[in-house]
């Protein structure tokens, strides 16, 4: 019984439930929207800024933020196809984009960690030097489906059970993150850093340390996902990724994972990505011009966190990052 | 040892001197009339908007929106004028949505206490996707013949942009009030310490909520000037200036915590961005060059401080005098 009605009172219901009338309008006004079709479009569509939204979320629940993603999953989609296409095979491309997002990552890391600069700062710096790199490097090339390694490619275009396997992969890294978030005490640590950071370093959590690693994790999460991007895309050009980022923080704002840090969880955020995209999908079932899609979007976001607002009334002053207890 | 008091905003204006000496030394057209008037105009809508987002970040928040607010301005301007409305009645109908939308944020965050990350990177899709519902697929290009000369002909005899008389007059305005004013100083006492500023008196909501609506006045403005600039207004213009504006200001010294920074700084640090781009250009470097040193130049601008401060701290601690904390300090905590 309590398992039931602690399933009720998660901070994700609001999301899941909004998410079932979002798809229910649809279904009625439209009744392909429910067909088979329609909802592989969905998780098809999602899959990318889903796993995104994951690594994004053991950032912002330390009350940091990660804005060089959009550029590092370009970056790293596009070095998979170009490795592939010049001979180093598919595991070599996908060590290059590891190693990338590991270095992003720690870089990032290192900055924000150690020498305690401002995470905003810092990962916009990185999203202008990655995107810099990544357009030198590229230089006007593009990757065609030719050069997309064909499992790669394989893996964009089938499913299991009728599931696309990008999907399953997103959902696969949310099921190990969303365990690990809750079992494993480094990852615990995260809630605390974001909760109070003076107060955790006091009760003895190595802070830079699992701020540091949190990065190295987004970084390589991101990293990797550059070969669901390529999977999905089967393409990649220079431009790849671009303004992503904030699709994925918008995300998991969406999904409950609020931005000053110290709550919700990768499933929020994970089926915040999925509201996101269900609503673009739902516009069109509806007949609504698309043109409204974007307004459509931030004016969720903004329902998002005024009803987040609401569920934590008690704090009282804000900052950029969000409110703070006193 | 040599004193020597260079702070960050100096070194910003050293920086943009050095970057007009590189320009002139690595292209012979770098210096020439048309290509500064070009340097000029490619820079005013960014400035116009820092101007505002210097009070805004100073103050301790930010705003993400004002690319998609230069947008909306620019849409609804080309919007009335379809719809028959005089082009000056249209002008002025752009700047108010402007504002609406920078009261909007502002009623968000000082009313409803959300964050203004958050809350701005909503405001970014919802004003862009207002854009796109006003003016659907068709961008406006049929503008009256007088507007678009203004926005792109110069001052007669020299090679100034018309624009730059309001970038200066706007700027000096800027730099008044924030160093000047008591409007200056409580928007640097919010940022430095929002509680003590509030038991102090200030007004810190209305304070806040005036600085939302002025960045919305101000892109706005740009977008005026950007509609007259490309003598269009479309749906889907100045993409992704937001986070170059807000780079810009921070590299011009001012603290993303809130509390420090000065005007200057960011006027230079926006002329600097501009004068390099425009260098980088005439000596064959890509766009990408730009890029990466754009992020750089923001790198360096949050490490530098660091450093020195600990430099400081290390020889203060020497001579035993590390009782006072620097503002930054401060402002961080």
């Amino acid at each position: 019984m309590k398992a039931i009605t602690n399933v009720f009172r998660a901070r994700e219901m609001p999301v899941f439930l909004a998410l079932v009338v979002v798809v229910g309008i649809a279904g009625i006004a439209n009744p392909a929207f429910l067909s088979a079709a329609g909802a592989i479009d969905i998780l098809l569509g999602v899959a990318i800024v889903a796993i995104l939204a994951v690594g994004q979320t053991f950032v912002i629940v330390m009350r940091h933020i990660d804005l060089s993603v959009g550029s590092l999953i370009g970056f790293t989609s596009f070095i998979i196809g170009d490795l592939y296409a010049q001979g180093y095979g598919l595991w070599g491309g996908l060590a290059a984009a590891l190693g990338v997002g590991l270095i992003v990552g720690a870089a990032n890391g290192f900055l924000v960690a150690y020498l305690k600069l401002p995470s905003l700062v810092v990962t916009l710096g990185a999203l202008y030097i990655v995107r810099g790199v990544f357009n030198d490097y590229a230089f006007g090339r593009t990757i065609t489906a030719a050069m997309v390694p064909p499992e790669v490619a394989w893996i964009g275009l089938n499913r299991l059970g009728g599931i696309p396997y990008l999907f399953l992969i997103g959902l696969a890294l949310v099921i190990v993150s969303g365990l690990v978030m809750r079992r494993v005490k480094a990852a615990r640590d995260l809630y605390a850093i974001g909760s109070n950071p003076a107060a955790a370093e006091l009760a003895g959590i190595p802070v830079a340390r699992r701020v540091f690693g949190a990065f190295v994790l987004n970084g390589a999460i991101t990293g990797l996902a550059g070969a669901v991007m390529l999977g999905r895309f089967n393409a990649a050009n220079a431009n790849s990724g671009l303004a992503l980022e904030l699709l994925v923080i918008a995300a998991c704002v969406v999904g409950g994972v609020t931005i000053a840090g110290g709550s919700g969880s990768v499933w929020g955020a994970f089926l915040g990505a999925i509201l996101l995209q269900a609503i673009t999908r739902t516009i069109g079932a509806l007949g609504i011009p698309q043109f409204w899609q974007q307004a459509f979007n931030g004016g969720l976001i903004i329902l998002a966190i005024a009803f987040d607002k609401y569920l934590n009334s008690r704090v009282k002053t804000t900052t950029i990052m969000g409110s703070q207890n006193d | 040892m040599i004193r020597w008091n260079l702070t960050w905003d100096k070194g910003v204006g050293l920086f943009l001197i050095f970057a007009v000496l590189l320009g002139s030394l690595l292209s012979d057209n770098f210096a020439n009339a048309s290509n500064l008037s070009f340097v000029l105009r490619d820079v005013t809508e960014f400035a116009i908007i820092a101007l505002a987002m210097t009070f805004l970040i100073i103050s301790g928040e930010i705003d993400l929106s004002v690319a998609s607010t230069l947008n909306l301005s620019s849409a609804s301007l080309g919007f009335l004028y379809r719809a028959g409305v005089p082009f000056e009645v249209a002008i002025v109908g752009g700047l108010l949505v402007g504002l609406a939308c920078g009261l909007f944020n502002g009623w968000l965050v000082t009313k409803l206490g959300l964050p203004s990350l958050a809350v701005t990177i909503a405001t970014l899709a919802l004003y862009r996707g207002l854009s796109y519902a006003l003016l659907g697929n068709q961008p406006v290009n049929e503008l009256p013949e007088f507007w678009i000369g203004i926005g792109y002909g110069r001052i007669p005899g020299t090679f100034l942009p018309w624009s730059t008389i309001l970038l200066v007059v706007l700027a000096a305005v800027a730099w008044f009030v924030l160093h000047h004013t008591r409007y200056g100083r409580w928007t640097f006492a919010i940022g430095v310490n929002a509680e003590a500023a509030k038991f102090s008196g200030i007004p810190v909501q209305r304070t806040k909520l005036m600085l939302f609506a002025m960045t919305g006045l101000m892109s706005g403005v740009a977008g005026v000037v950007y509609t007259l600039r490309f003598a269009s207004a479309s749906p889907d213009g100045a993409v992704g200036y937001e986070l170059s504006i807000i780079a810009a200001v921070l590299f011009g010294g001012v603290s993303i915590a809130g509390g420090i920074g000065t005007m200057w700084g960011v006027i230079a640090a926006v002329l600097s961005l501009g004068v390099i781009r425009s260098a980088l250009q005439l000596a064959g470097f890509t766009a990408n060059s730009l890029l990466i040193v754009s992020g750089g130049l923001l790198l360096i601008s949050v490490i530098a401080p660091k450093v020195t401060e600990t430099l400081r701290n290390r020889t203060r601690a020497e001579s035993k005098d590390n009782t006072k904390k620097t503002i930054r300090e401060v402002g961080n905590e």
